[in-house]
């Protein structure tokens, strides 16, 4: 292998790759940009979480090296850590499952045909369009004391059943959950209507002709034909109440107490409450691992059919 | 086969549907029109005798707000209205200009590797509050703090992935060979990129376009970490509004809410063919 | 005279904005362990008439009976029919097992009796070995046998085909349409087969119908249909090639006829058998029909038709010669061996018998002439 020897291979290979130079321009400043603001800032976080690090204490590479240690005494001894992980998995689940139910209900709805049906396409989608603080903020309104939800309690239900919502952590609790299925139960009606109106007619005739009721061809016929598409939007869903954080901070700011602290709030509260800076970076890359094996999981089953150039 | 009408109960369950999907927007929209005498109303009412549009007035007066000013805040939302405008739009035109180069690059040239996918996936999955931390670092040491050059590098920052992303998609939907009968016609490799394959994505590019202006105008907790006494945002002065006066506020604080919600809403009709491909990141396409 | 298995009586179907209907009052009556072919090109009606008799179509007006009695109030899932799709519709996130299990599951049959009926029915389809498979890993052929038996399980007293030979490739036709004649030898079904391949219907069916414009034009055993067409339309549609026809005027002429149709004219003697000649004055718009293997070729002078060779298809042994006859062009088979050049001119001798004529209005056969 001489140095003509390889020109020749290189231009042999630019030829066969046509336009490889424009390829690799144009591509070029994303990968800039993607490297110097977001890898950059993950790789000193990545750092920071194994340090000891808080501002007070001077500037980051002043900072001692102690190894697992942040990682473990979140683990092991930060209960609030613990507690805001599993109460957010709580609310995930059954945020989902709300919104799962509900968006399947109106999808099947969407099934069938009626006038207006654009119109009330739109108005059903408009929720999730509207900004995460507005929601919080429009709830923390519905839900006062003297608001519109209890006073129609009071009208079904009579005088006492007017709830404090914000002062009890149950019902602080549920009022993000109605909060969060309301602003996202269109997302699942809109990804789950695609998935029906995309599955053949035929299995749906020869089941009908076989014998099935609606129920049986429901279930056992196109419940498992929208598979794929259901998993995508249990994933997608996953990923961000994981992070829920504006609504529940108009909302009730992670109270009362830190009932509904969720893993976001805890972070915040740590980096920017108790400049615990180094801690906090340990807990999110925890909640990055945690959050890359569940999403595994969960897509396991479609992996192959997803990933597909994204069809 | 034809598809077969509502029955009786489908339709009272679509009707109660509706009305729990509209009634909170319902809300904020009246209580955004209520007079300052309605707001602390308790019960509170549910549709003003005198409705007005003072509220929206007083958003931009300083002496007005500073009138009801407890607890300190005496600020108009002039300036964070013109802050989610400047940081949204400039972060969305830099975000999607460099995405649709990057996403040609990728789809045509297969550059970018097969970690891609993952490596964007994993991007959405960490909790912005931690990776809020670093910024924080390198910007106060750039003395980008409180600024808005600091913000919108953040919003390209984390909306370039899902551009590139959106934006593969639809070029990858693009026949190839539109751009080699362009280039065989004699224009040069990048002019019939161009010329040829970008206008044909058009659509794609106003719907990627507005998906990424959606995120930006909602961001809330990086433009939080981030402004001091310089810059703001509409959700940071709403969340201003209501934790520094608890309640007392309550006409104006809906009318910033409803000026926040309105283009959203608007873009969002415009795009609604395209909502599930953005949603989904490509993986669904209506 | 035993119930034959199913009626169609005066069946019509209209559909909403349609000015023409696309079954129009048809009728059709099919016996028990017959194989019937509807055979038409597509929009004819067949596909709608399929859809009716399974149910998953109401008719607009008339009948349909099964055994002698009325089904159309009788939803699709109750009258006993079975229908295999053309793409075979085959629930992929089962296996086949669960595919052919499904339809007497949905019954609530006891379990040991739907093993003994799947088993039986995978037995008889040669799927046997296959039962724990995925739908989603089978081939074109098995998702047909699957897509068969899934039927065959729930003993239908009537089956559907659509289309069953045209999404497979040609070895596989040929496998198929062996399996589908044992199959109806073995069970006795009564099979109806909707397709627009007329070798197709020809292969797979004892009877034919075929439809246009949501008539049907002609019923009958598949070998008179291909022998004697009934209706100009079913002439032009069977056999390969088809039917010639040339469309032109009958007249009496002297003691015969006379027939001509643009440049072409000849003279037609009385027939013996039995046809009555035209009246003296009753010119009649007709079309010939002529079959391409019963006419010869021969020196130019000497035949009915004359005229250059446009195009010469070999086509194995035989060869299907194309002529030009001016205002026309006729097909004629000839074996191998005598086939012309092209350009030739070359005519065309045909027998006087084999002539047929066909009503230009109504399209019917001709009583006159031959029949």
């Amino acid at each position: 292998m001489n140095a003509s020897n390889i020109a020749v291979l290189q231009r042999e290979k630019a030829r066969r790759r046509p336009g490889a130079g424009i390829g690799k321009a144009m591509t070029t400043p994303g990968q800039i940009v993607s490297l110097v603001v977001l890898v950059l800032p993950l790789l000193v976080a990545l750092y920071m979480s194994f340090t000891d690090w808080t501002p007070t204490r001077g500037s980051l590479f002043q900072a001692s090296f102690v190894g697992f240690d942040n990682y473990s005494d979140l683990l092991i001894y930060d209960t609030r850590f613990l507690q805001a992980v599993l109460r957010t998995l709580l609310i995930s689940v059954i945020c989902l499952a709300l919104e799962f139910s509900f968006g399947l209900g109106l999808a099947v709805l969407f099934m069938r045909e009626f006038r207006g049906k654009s119109l009330l396409f739109s108005a059903f989608l408009t929720p999730m369009m509207i900004l995460p603080v507005v929601v919080g903020y429009i709830f923390w309104m519905l839900f006062q004391s003297n608001g519109p939800i209890n006073q129609m309690l009071e009208f079904v239900f009579g005088a006492k059943a007017a709830v404090e919502w914000f002062r009890s952590a149950p019902f602080a609790v549920t009022a993000v959950i109605i909060t969060e299925v309301w602003h996202w139960t269109p997302l699942f009606f809109l990804i789950l209507l695609s998935g029906l109106n995309s599955i053949p007619e035929n299995p749906v005739r020869a089941a009908v002709i076989l014998g099935a009721s609606p129920g049986q061809i429901f279930w056992r016929v196109v419940l498992p034909m929208l598979k794929p598409v259901i998993i995508v939007a249990f994933v997608i869903r996953s990923m961000e109440i994981i992070k829920l954080f504006d609504e529940v901070f108009m909302l009730t700011r992670g109270g009362p107490g830190s009932s509904t602290e969720t893993i976001s709030l805890y972070i915040y509260k740590l980096a920017f409450n108790d400049f615990q800076l180094a801690y906090g970076a340990a807990a999110a890359f925890l909640v990055l691992l945690g959050s890359l094996v569940l999403v595994h999981l969960m897509l396991a089953p479609v992996r192959d059919q997803l990933l597909d150039g994204g069809r | 086969m034809q598809r077969k009408p509502l029955t009786l109960v489908q339709t009272i369950l679509m009707a109660m549907a509706l009305m729990v999907v509209l009634f909170p927007i319902f809300w904020i929209v009246m209580t955004s029109i209520k007079p300052p005498t309605d707001w602390n109303a308790s019960p509170a009412i549910w549709v003003p005798s005198k409705p007005t549009f003072v509220n929206f007035k007083t958003l931009f007066d300083p002496d007005a707000i500073r009138e009801y000013g407890v607890g300190g805040v005496s600020q108009s939302a002039t300036k964070a209205v013109l802050g989610s405008v400047l940081a949204s739009v400039v972060s969305t035109c830099i975000s999607v200009i460099i995405g649709l180069f990057s996403a040609i690059g990728i789809s045509r040239y297969a550059n970018g590797s097969k970690a891609t996918p993952l490596i964007i996936l994993s991007g959405r999955m960490f909790p912005p509050a931690a990776i809020a931390v670093p910024f924080v670092i390198m910007f106060s040491a750039l003395n980008l703090i409180d600024s808005y050059s600091g913000l919108i590098a953040i919003y390209v920052a984390v909306t370039l992935p899902f551009s590139t992303w959106m934006l593969k998609s639809f070029v990858d939907d693009l026949p190839r060979e539109v751009e080699e009968a362009a280039m065989l016609d004699g224009r040069s490799r990048i002019m019939a990129h161009l010329t040829v394959t970008i206008p044909l994505i058009k659509g794609g590019l106003f719907a990627t376009s507005m998906f990424v202006f959606i995120l930006n105008w909602s961001e809330f907790m990086f433009a939080l970490v981030l402004s001091y006494s310089n810059i703001s945002t509409i959700p940071v002065q709403l969340a201003k509004y209501v934790t520094a006066t608890a309640g007392t506020l309550y006409g104006v604080q809906a009318a910033l809410a409803v000026l926040a919600m309105l283009p959203l809403v608007i873009v969002g009709y415009f795009i609604q063919s395209h909502l599930a491909r953005g949603m989904t990141f490509g993986a669904i396409k209506q | 005279m035993s119930m034959p298995k199913l009626e169609l009586v005066n069946l019509t179907k209209q559909y909403d904005n349609a000015d023409v209907n696309a079954v129009d009052g048809i009728n059709l009556t099919i016996d028990a362990g017959q194989t019937l072919a509807l055979l038409g090109s597509s929009g004819c009606g067949k596909s709608t008439t399929l859809n009716m008799i399974v149910g998953l179509e109401r008719p607009t007006s008339g009948d349909i009976r099964i055994d002698g009695v009325s089904v159309v109030d009788v939803p699709a899932g109750r009258r006993n029919v079975g229908l295999v799709f053309q793409d075979y519709a085959v629930f992929t996130s089962m296996t086949v097992r669960e595919n052919l299990a499904f339809g007497l599951e949905v019954r609530k049959t006891p379990k040991a009796e739907i093993q003994r009926a799947v088993e039986k029915v995978a037995e008889l389809l040669g799927m046997s070995d296959k039962l724990r498979v995925s739908a989603r890993e089978l081939g074109g052929s098995e998702l047909q046998r699957v897509a068969i038996g899934r039927t065959l399980v729930t003993r239908p007293s009537i089956l559907l085909l659509d289309e069953p030979l045209s999404n497979l490739e040609t070895a596989a036709r040929l496998a198929m349409r062996q399996e589908l004649r044992r199959l109806q030898r073995d069970i006795g079904l009564t099979i109806i087969y909707v397709t627009h391949d007329q070798v197709e219907a020809i292969s797979l069916a004892d009877r034919i119908a075929v439809m246009n414009g949501g008539h049907i034009l002609q019923t009958a055993e598949t070998h008179e249909m291909c022998e004697r067409p009934s209706h100009v339309f079913v002439a032009g549609f069977l056999g390969s090639p088809p039917m010639n026809l040339l469309r032109g005027t009958l007249e009496p002429a002297g003691n015969g006829h006379l027939f001509h149709a643009g440049p072409l004219r000849f003279a037609l003697p009385h027939t013996a058998g039995g046809a009555e000649p035209l009246a003296a004055d009753g010119a009649r718009n007709m079309v010939l029909g002529i079959r391409p293997e019963d006419m010869a070729l021969c020196p130019a002078d000497q035949g009915l038709f004359a005229g250059a060779v446009a195009l010469v298809e070999p086509r194995g042994h035989e060869s299907v010669v194309t002529v030009d006859v001016g205002d026309a062009y006729i097909k004629v088979v000839t074996p191998m061996r005598n086939a012309p050049g092209e350009d030739e001119t070359v005519g065309l001798a045909v027998r006087a018998e084999s002539l047929v004529f066909f009503d230009g209005e109504t399209g019917q056969r001709s009583a006159h002439l031959h029949s």
